[in-house]
């Protein structure tokens, strides 16, 4: 249930963000979802792509500072309170949440997903499949049908 | 562990007196018999009577490379040309090269320090001592050959360079001590390693007696651990006599100036007082036996502190501490001083950045103020912003324990900052020079 995610770390200068998707379009590499974290002196890019291994190799031939690491992605339903009702659940059970952000995939009726990071992800992926929350596995990420 | 020379034990009190009847007997000399230096004297409003005490001796003024350049090649020579045995000059890299002679009696007291110091090292008549300085010009490889020769140490004169034919007859001929730079140990260990040989096993050496560029603890303890061996640095520069003027005992305190041929000031490279000892600031050396080139206060532009305090290898000279920087390369920043290779000491101690790092030195309004471009190279530190802040913030915070002035870290990828070939261009001063 496990999903790859590359963190890239970035300079807060202008071009960096072309620097690095050039780098990820000309190994032919499909962004999934991304998100970037900044403060006022640096931030990382995180992104979630079709082929994890093509796309760190590439990024860290390009001298990029790339780090491979893994996130859940959930499809908490389109309705209001469903974050709500993730967040809640996971709190309650004293998972810590790092970060999170959204996306969409084509094959999902254009409904928004998540990816979230928890400090246990294990227990995080026990609560949210006993609760009935859809994971999606990085099959369903990686390759669109 | 053996002393070479009585002279290393004397009272501090005893050498204050040898030093004070050298010194005179050397001012006479220079006075007399350096055109120049009678003229500095005379301009100074100073004479070699005035000089009464050791501390009079900054009543004297200083002489830099730059009075050498100016009496290429000859002009400072003390003696003349059928009395010089030797000549050695400087690299000079920009421009003439600065040369130096030797009287046979300059050669004997060269001897006699390199003595004490290939002595300091470990090194005795049992050892077989490979040189891997250039035999040439320069005065690293002829200074310690005929020092370890008086020690009764066999030499191996391989010179500098063919490293595979270096790594060969170091194994075939049993050499146990290496004497170069240390990079240059440092390259030849790999260089062992690629041809298969493992140089703590497979080869002999024992000590290793490393000068002629900077060193820092961390280097030591790569060559120690690379050969298996004990290290020792020397210091000196071809103007005062070349290798010889210290050297490090195994107490690994600082390095022992052979005070009754050399004395040592500090000085403040801005103001050019004499500084009390302990502090840290610009070694000013006057070399007192020489006849050929003495040189009156030549200001070797390194930066130290010394230590008179008793060592625990029984020697009573003081001990000067590792150069730290390069009087060239200080930057005034506020009011404050501050060397390229304290930074480098802060940015070296911290985990997850590289050893590439850029210094800018702007003018924020009337303020001076330092930017450091600093390589993240630890992608482990990508997990969270926390941990890449909590980088930041160290080494912010550690600039300014260690440096006292505030600056402007930038995380920025690896390798994006510019190599350059051999000597790396750390600093770059963006102040103008109007206010």
């Amino acid at each position: 249930m496990l999903i790859s995610q590359l963190s890239v770390f970035i300079e807060n200068k202008k071009g960096h963000l072309s620097k690095i998707t050039k780098v990820l379009k000309e190994a032919h590499v499909d962004i999934r979802a991304i998100s970037v974290f900044d403060s006022a002196e640096f931030g990382i890019l995180r992104i979630v792509v079709d082929k994890p291994e093509v796309a760190a190799e590439a990024l860290k031939k390009a001298g990029h500072v790339v780090k491979q690491s893994y996130v859940l992605a959930i499809d908490p339903s389109d309705k209001v309170g469903s974050l709500y009702d993730v967040f809640t659940l996971l709190a309650d059970n004293d998972v810590n949440i790092e970060y999170v952000y959204s996306f969409v995939m084509p094959n999902n009726q254009g409904s928004p997903l998540i990816i979230l990071k928890a400090d246990d992800q294990e227990k995080a992926i026990a609560l949210l499949t006993a609760s009935d929350f859809s994971l999606i596995p990085k099959e369903d990420v990686y390759n669109v049908k | 562990m053996k002393i070479w020379s009585e002279k290393e034990k004397m009272s501090r009190d005893e050498l204050r007196k040898i030093q004070f009847k050298r010194l005179k007997k050397t001012l006479n000399h220079v006075y007399e018999n350096v055109p120049y230096y009678h003229e500095k004297f005379k301009a100074a409003g100073v004479k070699p009577v005035d000089i009464r005490n050791l501390e009079d001796l900054r009543l004297l003024p200083l002489t830099t490379k730059e009075d050498l350049r100016m009496n290429y090649p000859f002009g400072l020579f003390a003696v003349p040309k059928n009395k010089i045995v030797r000549y050695h000059a400087s690299s000079g890299t920009t421009g003439k090269p600065t040369v130096v002679g030797y009287t046979k009696h300059d050669i004997k007291v060269w001897r006699e320090v390199i003595a004490r110091l290939v002595t300091m090292g470990g090194v005795t008549n049992e050892d077989t001592a490979q040189i891997t300085f250039g035999f040439g010009l320069f005065t690293g490889a002829f200074g310690l050959q005929q020092g370890l020769e008086k020690v009764g140490a066999g030499v191996i004169p391989m010179s500098s360079g063919n490293t595979q034919k270096q790594i060969m007859i170091m194994q075939d001929f049993q050499a146990t001590a290496l004497i170069g730079t240390p990079s240059y140990a440092l390259h030849l260990a790999e260089a062992a390693q690629e041809m298969g040989i493992d140089p703590k096993e497979e080869l002999f050496l024992k000590y290793g007696l490393f000068g002629g560029e900077g060193s820092t603890e961390e280097m030591r303890a790569k060559l120690n651990e690379a050969w298996g061996i004990i290290s020792t640095e020397n210091y000196g520069m071809s103007e005062l006599i070349g290798p010889g003027v210290s050297g490090e005992c195994q107490a690994f305190k600082g390095m022992h100036i052979n005070e009754d041929h050399f004395i040592a000031e500090i000085i403040d490279p801005v103001t050019l007082e004499v500084l009390p000892e302990g502090s840290v600031g610009e070694l000013v050396i006057t070399p007192i036996t020489k006849e050929a080139l003495p040189l009156i206060r030549y200001r070797t532009k390194d930066i130290t502190k010394l230590d008179t305090t008793p060592c625990d290898c029984g020697r009573t000279t003081a001990r000067m501490a590792k150069i730290t920087g390069r009087t060239d390369d200080m930057l005034i920043i506020g009011g404050v001083n501050v060397f390229p290779s304290q930074i480098e000491g802060v940015l070296l101690g911290i985990k997850g950045i590289g050893s590439n790092y850029q210094i800018r030195v702007l003018k924020k309004g009337y303020l001076d103020r330092i930017e450091i471009d600093v390589e993240v190279v630890n992608s482990d530190l990508l997990l969270s912003v926390t941990l890449l802040d909590k980088l930041y913030k160290e080494i912010e915070t550690k600039l300014h324990t260690i440096l006292g002035i505030h600056a402007g870290i930038h995380l920025v990828e690896p390798k994006s900052l510019t190599r350059s070939e051999g000597k790396a261009k750390r600093v770059i001063d963006l102040r103008t020079e109007k206010l």
